[in-house]
This record gives C-alpha cells, structure tokens and sequence, in this order.
C-alpha cells in the first residue's frame, strides 16, 4: 500500500485529489473537524502538539498492520498540528482501494487506533479571547510552546553550539587512497617501519668510516639507490654511493664527489667536509610512531605520507550524500531571461561549488513554492531525500505568507532547532535535525547564502565527517570599515591581502558583486558601529575560488 | 541520553527535555527511578504513561541506554 503522512502546521488543503495510483474503484475521504465544544464549553480553538517524528512512524505501522486485514491501495494521512480555530480540519485520511468495503473497514480501525496510539495531543482548549490573541501571536502556525521556541532569535554562537550538539559524526569507512582526496581521517596512522629504513646517502659520494682520516681510499663496492648490500668498511675503504643509496653499514660519511679525485679503484681526498651528508634510519619516523592524527583533512601531501607508511585503506569520513532544493517561483534557470520580478537562480551553482571541498553525492532540484506540489514532489524523490545525510533548502526562510521551508522540513518528519540567528546578513536561517540527518533553510539570496554556508554549514558538515570547525582568526583591518550601530552582529564581507583586512561595499544581503572578490567575512560585534583601519578584528576566511 | 516530555509532563517537569547519563543501559524501573529523582511529580503520571525507546513504544524488557531517544507518553488525544 502506498501511504503518504504529513504533520503541518498550516490548514490542511480544502481539496485533495487521490493519489496517482490506478485501479482503485473506491476514495474515501474522512475529516475530523474542531468542534465548538470541548467539556461542555464554548471554544473557538484546540491546540494540538505532536511528537512528530514518532508519530508519523506509529500512523506508518497501524497503516500497515491494518491493511493486512484490510487491504486497500493508498492511504493519505494529514494530521494538522498547533493552533486549530473551530470548523478547520485537524485531520484528514484519505484512502483508496479496490472497493469500498476496504476502504471503510480500514478507516474506521485506523481512526480508533490513532486514538490510543499516536502520539499526538489535544493541549488546550481556547475559549474565543485567548485564541484570538494566540493566533495573532503565532499566525496560525505553531502551538504556543513551539512558537517560543522557533521564535527565540539565536545568537551566532549559540546557534554554533547548537548545530555542534545536533550534528554527530558519521560512521567511518575503509576506503582506498585514490578515493580519499578531501575526506578526513578518522583513525591515527602510525609508520609501519623506520623512515628512512637504514642510512641513505643524500650526495653522489663516497662513503667512509666516520673516523678514517686517510687521504686515499680503495673503492671496494658501487650501490645504487635500490640496491641492499651490507658490508663492514675497514680503515682506507670506501664504497661508491648515488644519492638515496642505503649504506652497507651504519654510522658512515659520505665524501662528495666533486671533493674527491678518482683514479681506476682509488679516490683522494681534495677537501675535507664537515657534513656527513647521511640521512639516518628513522631520523624522519620511527616504527609505531604516529604520523597522522584523526580529524586531519587529506590532501595530496598527506596522501602521499599515507602511500609512504602503507595506509592504503584508511578509515576515513563517508561521502556526504546532499540534497539541495532551490524554491521561490521567481527564479528561472540561469540561461532563461527574467521577466519583471523574476531572478536567475545563482544558488545552485554556488552552493555546487562551496560544496566542491566537501566529497559528496550532490543532487539538486527545484521545489515549486506551493506546499503540496513540492510534498509530491519529495514523495517521488523519496530515496534520495531520505537517505540524504544533509539536506539544504534554498529561500522560502523568510517569515512571508509562502514561506513554507519550516513546515516541510517538519512535514519530512524534522525537528527544528532553530528558526533565526542574529546575524546579518542571513539572519532567517532554518536548522533542523532528524536522527543522524541535518537540514538547513538558507535565506533566498547569494550573500546570505555564502554568509550562512561558511558559517553554520561549514561547522556542521566538519562535525558530520570529523574534521575540525572553521574557526575565527585575527586580523588587522587594512581600511576602515564604515557602518552604523546595527542590533545584530554582522558577517561583513572582505577582501583578504598581506595588507590585512579590506572591508567591502555591500549594499544589502542580495548584493552578489561583492563575493567576486569576498575571501573572508569579518565579523562586526553588535551596536559596534564603524571600525578605525589598523583595529585588529575576528574574521572567518572563506573561499571564492 | 535524551528524554522528551509531552503535552501535560512538560507542566509537571517545567521542560520539554533533558539529557541524562547513566554509567550502563536502564531497564524501565531504573530508568523511573532515575527520573522520579529528578522529577517527582512525575510520580502521580506514571501509571498512564507509557515509554517509548527511538520513536517506538518500549516493551516491558526493553534497555534505554545512552544513545537512546527516550520520550514519556501520556494518554494521547489526537484527531
């Protein structure tokens, strides 16, 4: 049976159409509506609160369990969560199915099981003056206690702390070298042998006793760089050596071969040389001892050390899988012209690129702005929005009327941490969590979203792979940066030289001129207003390239 | 180990949830005790609630442990 559950915080829609199953001949549609009356009071609302994530699961099994007693086709489950006025609908079911027997049999079991089962509750009952000043304060959407919570502004780094809470690391994988470019280690690698494994010679030489103060030496031996012939050297002997040549025994010097003059097996020395000019075995790394700690990011040079000590199946981060929606009505593709009020979508390509440091399964899409088309739009992309380990949502985090990024990610089953931070720009930023999943609503336009990814997705997407957080550094403002007191700490973007900090023009948080030359965001406390050039200031180096 | 509190639990705890950490997995009477230390009023509800372990209801030999997300249910009243 196919089975669709929603948990919205908005009305449920007056008309829904089946579901694009065919060969049903029945569609029952059932909803429960609030009644005027609740303990033989008046009212005008019920408050309802959920426990969202495992309230869809338990709609999910009795569904199950009841259909196979009962079978039907499709079932459609809406339950509507928050403030609830009289006459709206609280829950919908719809299901379809072969006959009508089914149908009927199945809802009315379902609905007297919802009731003993699902986690859901009616919290309070709203006589007509406290619903009208509850519905003001959170426009229909939210129980009162959930309101406060969404409400709360966070600050920047309590909004860090939480997203660090939030976010476990994921589990590890043994993955081969060549795939490992930019995951993070997550195991300490020790030298499996001394580096380098006996004494090398660093020169094209000859190498002595340490001690031997002869002035002609006898040739006994050549060793080339691969070859392993140990051999004592007595007082007056020497062995020809290449560069990387591993020495016939230990403790030896190497005479450079432009101070020596050879003839036939002889050599004499021209110069004397302090330097021994001999790598010593384990000088570099000694057998067992650590050479990469957990958490290190690997890149060509640490690769390379690993190939050097044999770690050829590091344990190391997964790839990330991401799915990134872009909504809002007004964007069109980038190759489209934009009539009037229309945007050419610049976020999926940026968030494409910021994410290029991160291994990851990238897919993107566009969500229509409308609740339902975008939910069946999820439905049939179902695997790779559930199985996604991160999930960024573009615009529609702003607290207009078709905002609706919130109630979809709790719709998929999300709890929301936090709705807004006190930062600007970006300060609409969703973050939600569902088990080891994260998702993100990132305010609509290209500043807020760089702003937001290299703070807040940067920090979460080190916690989830282990590596270490983007931190803050110190730095010296190379130009005065000019700004009134603003109540909300700013992420001012700027360029980066040996000069020091250049501020940047930015005119509001749509302005995307200024990310061409943006190489970190300094960060302005709140109320601070302008700061003097040469003032050393707190900022987060970013990327452009 | 985080715990949730529902609906009229929340007024009897004054908070929607709190983490605990045992040393080793409870069984449902350890993990009671563990809250009525916390939170005796809560010792009025127990009857009715029920627990559940990771989004599902609990069994009676079921261990809540420190990875676990354990939630009190009272009696619930949806649709």
């Amino acid at each position: 049976m196919e089975i669709e559950i929603q948990l919205l915080h908005e009305p449920v829609a007056e008309k829904m159409s089946p579901p694009p199953i065919g060969g049903h001949g029945a569609w029952l549609e059932f909803r429960g509506v609030v009644r005027g009356e609740e303990n033989a009071q008046s009212i005008s609302a019920l408050e309802y609160e959920a426990y969202p994530e495992m309230a869809a699961r338990e709609i999910r099994r009795l569904l199950e369990e009841i259909s196979s007693r009962h079978p039907c086709l499709a079932a459609r489950v809406v339950h509507r969560i928050g403030i609830i006025p009289v006459g709206e609908t609280a829950i919908y079911v719809g299901i379809a199915a072969s006959h009508r027997g089914e149908a009927i049999a199945l809802l009315a079991e379902f609905m007297d099981r919802l009731k003993q089962d699902v986690p859901i509750w009616k919290r309070q009952a709203l006589s007509s003056v406290a619903a009208n000043v509850n519905l003001r304060i959170s426009g229909s959407h939210q129980s009162a206690d959930s309101h406060r919570r969404l409400q709360s502004v966070r600050s920047l780094d309590d909004a860090l702390a939480e997203i660090h809470t939030h976010c476990q690391p994921l589990p590890a994988v043994r993955t081969p070298l060549e795939a490992c470019f930019g995951r993070v280690l997550r195991e300490t690698i020790c030298a499996s042998e001394d580096f380098p494994d006996g004494d090398r010679s660093t020169r094209d030489g000859y190498a002595i006793l340490p001690n031997d103060e002869s002035e002609i030496f006898r040739v006994v031996d050549t060793l080339h760089a691969a070859d392993w012939k140990p051999r004592e050297l007595k007082i007056g002997e020497t062995v020809r050596v290449a560069t990387g040549a591993t020495l016939p025994c230990e403790h030896l010097r190497v005479l450079m071969q432009e101070n020596v003059e050879r003839t036939g097996d002889r050599i004499r020395i021209l110069r004397r040389e302090s330097a021994s000019n001999v790598r010593r075995r384990g000088e570099e790394l000694r057998t067992g001892e650590a050479v990469l700690q957990p958490g290190v990011k690997l890149g060509a040079g640490t690769l390379a050390l690993l190939a050097t000590v044999g770690g050829t199946q590091p344990l190391v981060s997964p790839r990330l899988r991401v799915c990134h929606f872009t909504t809002g009505d007004e964007i069109i593709l980038p190759e489209q012209t934009p009539k009037p009020g229309q945007i050419r979508d610049s976020n999926s390509i940026l968030i494409r690129n910021l994410l290029q440091k991160y291994p990851c399964h990238l897919e993107q899409a566009h969500w229509p702005e409308k609740f339902e088309l975008a939910k069946s739009k999820i439905s049939h992309r179902q695997s790779t929005v559930g199985d996604a380990d991160v999930l960024l949502v573009s615009g529609g985090a702003s607290v207009g009327e078709k905002d609706f990024t919130r109630p979809l990610l709790e719709s998929l089953g999300f709890e929301i941490i936090f709705s807004q931070v006190n930062v600007r720009p970006g300060r609409p930023l969703i973050f939600g969590q569902k088990g080891g999943r994260i998702a993100f609503g990132l305010p609509g336009n290209p500043l807020s979203h760089f702003v937001c990814f290299h703070l807040f997705v940067a920090a979460a997407l080190a916690k989830l792979t282990g590596g270490a957080p983007p931190e803050f550094r110190r730095g010296t403002l190379a130009a005065k940066l000019e700004d009134g007191p603003n109540p909300r700490e700013t992420l001012w973007p700027a360029r980066r030289d040996a000069a020091g900090l250049h501020p940047l023009a930015w005119v509001s948080s749509g302005d995307v001129t200024c990310l061409t030359e943006t190489n970190a965001l300094i960060r302005v406390p709140a109320n601070r207003g302008s700061i003097e050039s040469g003032a050393i200031v707190d900022f987060l180096p970013t990327t452009t390239e | 180990m985080r715990v949730l509190f529902f609906a009229q639990l929340k007024d009897a705890t004054g908070c929607d949830s709190i983490e605990l950490a045992p040393p080793s997995s409870l069984n449902s009477e350890q993990f009671w005790a563990e809250l009525l230390k916390q939170f005796p009023a809560l010792a009025a509800h127990r009857a009715q609630v029920r627990l559940s372990r990771n989004w599902e209801y609990a069994a009676s030999d079921t261990l809540f442990s420190n990875d676990d997300e354990v939630a009190l249910i009272p009696p619930v009243s949806g649709g």
